[in-house]
């Protein structure tokens, strides 16, 4: 087991030095992880300031590029109790970054491996599409892409005369594939994945690297995510665990979640 | 032993794959390797502001425009009114400005029949012969001395919306500019304005406030600051209690305290019985209300009984607030709890714990008036009745309250009166054709009979020529034939107008039945213009600015285009418009516009100078220029000045009217105007009250077109939190994410029945279902579902585009993808105030396919 530790951490050592080298020639300056300043890196959603609005899901889509009909950061919703007493509960989901992985786990190619940060990190380069991450992740934020991503996008067929072919509208605006396409994605993983690989969120790795917060948390709009190292006493992350009594996915699994949820969705203060 | 479980699950899953993986092994590698080098990095990044115009928030936004593509949105935090946030459809935008349906060039229909089944058969055309073309149609109106015959129909806008709307119009000569205002929220604005003397929404103080009393409105999801409200919300819940009054379980009524989900239309049932719980339960605030004279023999309110004052005082001493006991006497006294759980299918229980803990928190209790309550037949009293709360626990204007609107110092553009010649002030003198102001539409906007638009009805003017024939029609940033219930009727209307010319981003609807289409700009990316909102004790002035270059040959349809047709027009003789135009200076040099894009910048600083120039400043925020002011992307008012209204309202008495003098002043003026009385003024326009009570806020019972017995199900119709208005549905996000919309299914469109319905009817999950209403028939699929009240069926509005696009419409131009809920809803209104219904006003039966 230690052994194991050792071994991984050299390699995310030398993965590191990689992923430093891309983030130093990156027209954004901003203080860079050394190795001194190694992170465990979670989030925290608290669940009464969550409007289950799915904004986190969208902007994912967004800064990673992210196909039609795949979702890095998704939802569990459902609907409980018998008219009148109903409530509708929400639980926003992505990869929780397990510090014991799964995914990382059941690799035979160690595409998915640890960071320096315990961001669960993929490399598609090392990929080989077999999925056995998509079947022991207990938490389904694996996707595969059966296809070359953005089929649509790729179309050449156009709606009527006076409008544009897909294809040719992100040619005129000078996208890659899709013209909203975010090309800060590609500092640290392939803007758009291709085929016959899995994706997955990477806790927006390549905003990290820069010192900013993932997507996710910079634009919910109820405010509801925080990010931050557990192992920095005075994050706000640690206090903010704390103060309430946090709970993750599937706890029992032993997987050791570094998503955590705090407070209720709803505020019902009678039976419903 | 769990993990070895795992394992051999894990081998037996992956079995089937590995033939995949394998062939797979070395083409990824060679794949993922051309994307990493393919990519280069962002070399030119930066944050543009602007404006989202996906509701009407207006948040204040920003655009990250890299290399010059726009790819991400973000809110500015210069906003003191949107603070930074942005809510989940401003993302969506940037599906829409890179939709490929949209359109490149302006074209023209060669297919002269028009109807729903017409192909248009469009081809492209230049801008030039587009204008030519449409000059050619105005100047024959003016040879003619028709220039009443031209109409301008606006929907979305920005307020450069004057230079198209109001100044062309009037310039060419037609009284016939229509906008949409009649089918967004008119009747909201009703309410307040009988009371207090604010024709305008609300701001309510959710930071401060201790309970909040909503009535079918959802502001986590849907007009207005979602964003704002959206941010604050949660920790909000620390300190205030939420009631949320809606037939279906919403995203707020679900991050509620109390849901109550009232019966459709019976809203006001609820309203006067909550103020009859805190008039007899002494829970009125007494610092804004007053309270019964020491000496008076009668010191309280009690169920049934009415109170005689010889003369106003003498048993109740009211302090900023006028008519109370009259109101108790006319409607609240037998409004009890019991007479309410009756009308609105709520238990007694909760109507008494809610109306209780609502007063309890007074002063810092809101009552929220959305659209639903108040979008219906007869819903202007239930605007009145909803908002009046506000009063009785002295939320108005206070802390934790209910807010009107910070002041701002935008400036008007210059009037165009030099430049109306006699041909059009002949024209301008005819009647409009949406029939405003005549006995059966009294539409009482600011008081004034005939004062606002009907929107829907202006459908029937077209259609029976009433009070005359539509020749030449412009329309904007519209949907008619889409947003407006019973749109078959827009459908036959369009058809019959000649010459229509459509502004449009996508081929709509409405641009089916045009005969010249003219490609416009996205708001949020492309144009110029500025927009107000207000909330969190802020207003702001928040600029729509240009932020990537266009990539089609659009144009901005409030500014590029009405002037690039004032020089056509000025080449064919007709320099008025033009000229009027070109008395709009760039503030900065004094300089005249010269060309199209010139005009739109020009009228932008003309209009907002006030707020940017340091020399001409009154307030807020304080700019250094122009350049300083653009950059920043919105100006901010003062803070909102508490209680400085009390006593001094915009009403006949200055106090907040329950017994509205203002009202009966409106009513009786237009009575006269129409030699009878108010009574019969009532009777004609479908209301219940007679006499003084329709002074009064009270209940009123809703109007329903169809039987009980042929049409079960009331049909609720509501927006989605990814509407940005009627124009998500062309944008895969909308589709892929549309069970982030409580009871709705992504990929679907659904219309949603109780169990117990479903059981009644036969239906299960997922059926193919036709939603069949007196108006119309609609399909989609059925969703079980438990936040949907017994006896009601409600659907999302939103998709059933049988045009728009590839994605929103399942065949181009034939078949819609789901179901238009404004097929099946019937052109009804609310007379008094024009507004048009949407909600507790259909009847539908559901039938499977």
């Amino acid at each position: 087991m230690e052994n194991k530790k050792n071994q991984r951490r050299d390699f995310l050592k030398k993965a590191g030095l990689g992923l430093a080298t891309i983030a130093s020639v990156s027209a954004f300056s901003s203080p860079l992880p050394t190795n001194e300043e190694k992170k465990r890196l979670a989030m925290i959603v608290d669940l009464q300031k969550c409007t289950g609005c799915g904004a986190c899901t969208l902007v994912c889509k967004n800064e990673n590029n992210v196909q039609d009909g795949v979702f890095w950061a998704n939802k569990i919703c459902k609907t409980e109790g018998k008219f009148p007493n109903v409530r509708y509960d929400y639980i926003p989901t992505l990869c929780n970054h397990c510090d014991k992985a799964p995914c990382v786990k059941v690799c035979p190619t160690q595409a998915m491996h640890k960071d320096e940060n315990g961001i669960t990190m993929h490399d598609t380069e090392k990929c080989v599409g077999c999925r056995y991450c998509m079947v022991a992740c207990p938490y389904q934020v694996i996707s595969y892409n059966g296809e070359k991503p953005h089929k649509r996008w790729r179309s050449e067929e156009k709606l009527m005369v006076g409008t544009a072919s897909p294809k040719e509208l992100n040619e005129k605006v000078g996208g890659d594939t899709i013209p909203y396409y975010n090309p800060e994605r590609a500092e640290t993983y392939p803007g758009i994945r291709p085929k016959n690989v899995v994706e997955k969120c990477t806790f927006c790795d390549h905003l990290v690297k820069k010192g900013e917060k993932p997507r996710c948390v910079q634009r919910c709009p109820s405010k509801a995510r925080t990010f931050g190292d557990l192992d920095n006493p005075n994050d706000k992350v640690v206090s903010l665990l704390g103060k309430h009594s946090p709970f993750r996915l599937k706890e029992n699994l032993g997987t050791e979640p570094k998503v955590f949820y705090i407070r209720n969705f709803n505020p019902g203060k009678y039976p419903r | 032993m769990e993990n070895s479980n795992r394992r051999n699950f894990i081998k037996r899953a992956t079995l089937g794959s590995v033939g995949v993986a394998t062939s797979a092994m070395i083409l990824p590698k060679l794949k993922a390797f051309s994307q990493m080098t393919k990519n280069s990095l962002p070399v030119d990044s930066e944050w543009k502001s602007t404006t989202c115009q996906g509701c009407t928030s207006w948040c204040s936004q920003q655009v990250n425009v890299i290399n010059g593509r726009a790819v991400r949105v973000r809110g500015n935090a210069s906003s003191k009114v949107n603070m930074g946030e942005g809510c989940v459809r401003s993302h969506i935008s940037l599906q829409q400005v890179y939709d490929p349906d949209r359109i490149k060039v302006p074209m023209k229909r060669t297919n002269p029949k028009k109807g729903r089944n017409e192909d248009p058969q469009f081809v492209p055309i230049t801008w030039d012969e587009a204008l030519d073309t449409i000059a050619d149609k105005i100047m024959e109106l003016r040879d003619n001395q028709e220039t009443h015959k031209y109409m301008l129909m606006r929907g979305r806008y920005t307020y450069m919306r004057d230079l198209i709307y109001d100044r062309m119009t009037k310039i060419i000569g037609s009284p016939n500019n229509i906008s949409h205002s009649a089918i967004c929220a008119e009747a909201e604005k009703f309410g307040p304005y009988f009371t207090e003397g604010e024709w305008a929404y609300r701001q309510y103080d959710i930071k401060n406030a201790k309970y909040v009393l909503i009535w079918g409105a959802d502001p986590l999801s849907a007009n207005r600051q979602v964003a704002y409200y959206s941010a604050f919300w949660g920790d909000s819940l620390d300190h205030m209690q939420v009631a949320v009054v809606d037939p279906r379980l919403s995203i707020t009524a679900t991050k509620a305290s109390e849901w109550l989900p009232v019966k459709p239309g019976e809203d006001g049932a609820l309203a006067s019985a909550i103020a009859h719980v805190l008039l007899t339960k002494g829970l009125w605030y007494k610092p804004f209300v007053g309270d019964f004279a020491e000496n008076s023999a009668i010191n309280r309110f009690e169920a049934g009984k009415e109170i005689l004052e010889e003369k106003p005082g003498d048993v109740f001493q009211e302090i900023h607030t006028h008519g109370l006991i009259k109101w108790w006497n006319l409607e609240l006294k037998d409004k009890t709890v019991e007479w309410a759980a009756e009308k609105t299918g709520l238990s007694a229980e909760q109507i008494t714990r809610v109306a209780e803990n609502f007063g309890k928190a007074a002063p810092q209790a809101i009552s929220w008036v959305g659209g639903g309550p108040v979008m219906q037949a007869r819903g202007g009293y239930a605007s009145m009745a909803c908002h009046v709360l506000n009063a009785l626990t002295g939320a108005v204007d206070n802390e934790g309250g209910a807010l009107k609107a910070n002041k701002e110092y935008t400036i008007s553009f210059p009037s165009p009166n030099d430049y109306i010649d006699a041909i059009a002030k002949a024209g301008k003198k005819h009647k409009k054709i949406d029939h405003r102001g005549r006995k059966e539409w009294p539409v009482l906007s600011k008081g004034k009979s005939g004062g606002g638009v009907i929107t829907n009805n202006a459908a029937e003017g077209i259609i029976n020529e009433d009070p005359n024939e539509i020749k030449v029609a412009i329309a904007y940033f519209n949907n008619f034939a889409f947003s407006c219930p019973q749109s078959e009727r827009w459908e036959r209307a369009l058809s019959k107008i000649p010459f229509l010319v459509h502004c449009t981003t996508n081929g709509s609807e409405f641009t089916q039945f045009s005969d010249i289409v003219l490609p416009c700009s996205h708001h949020m990316y492309e144009k110029w213009g500025y927009v107000k909102s207000y909330a969190n004790g802020y207003r702001h002035v928040t600029l729509l600015q240009p932020s990537i270059e266009p990539f089609w040959d659009v144009k901005i349809e409030e500014t590029e285009i009405p002037w690039l047709l004032a020089e056509k027009l000025e080449k064919r003789g007709f320099s008025n418009l033009l000229d009027y135009y070109k008395s709009i200076k760039d503030p900065e040099t004094n300089k005249a516009p010269e060309t199209d894009k010139e005009f739109a910048l020009f009228s932008l600083k003309y209009a907002t100078q006030t707020l940017w120039d340091p020399n001409q400043y009154k307030g807020g925020d304080k700019f250094s220029g122009w350049d300083e002011f653009s950059k920043v992307g919105v100006w901010n008012s003062d803070p909102y000045p508490f209680r400085k209204r009390w006593g001094k309202m915009k009403t006949k008495t200055k106090k907040f009217e329950f017994f509205s003098e203002t009202l009966k002043a409106s009513l009786e003026a237009h009575a006269e105007k129409h030699h009878t009385d108010v009574d019969d003024i009532l009777e004609t326009c479908n209301y219940q009250a007679r006499g003084e009570k329709a002074f009064v806020p009270h209940y009123e019972e809703p109007l329903m077109k169809g039987t009980k017995e042929e049409f079960p199900l009331v049909h609720v119709d509501f927006k989605s939190r990814f509407n940005r208005e009627g124009r998500s549905a062309n944008c895969t996000w909308y589709h892929e994410l549309k069970d982030l919309d409580p009871g709705d299914n992504a990929n679907e469109d659904v219309a949603r029945l109780n169990p117990i319905d479903a059981k009644k009817y036969n239906i299960k999950d997922g059926d193919r279902i036709k939603l069949v209403s007196p108006v119309g028939e609609i399909e989609c699929n059925a969703k079980i579902w438990e936040g949907n009240r017994p006896g009601t069926i409600s659907k999302c509005y939103g998709q059933g585009h049988w045009a728009y696009g590839k994605v929103a419409s399942e065949e181009f131009g034939k078949k819609p993808r789901g179901g238009n809920n404004n097929v099946i809803i019937p052109a009804e209104y609310d007379r008094l105030s024009g507004a048009t219904a949407f909600y507790g006003t259909t009847r539908v039966k559901v039938v499977k396919i």
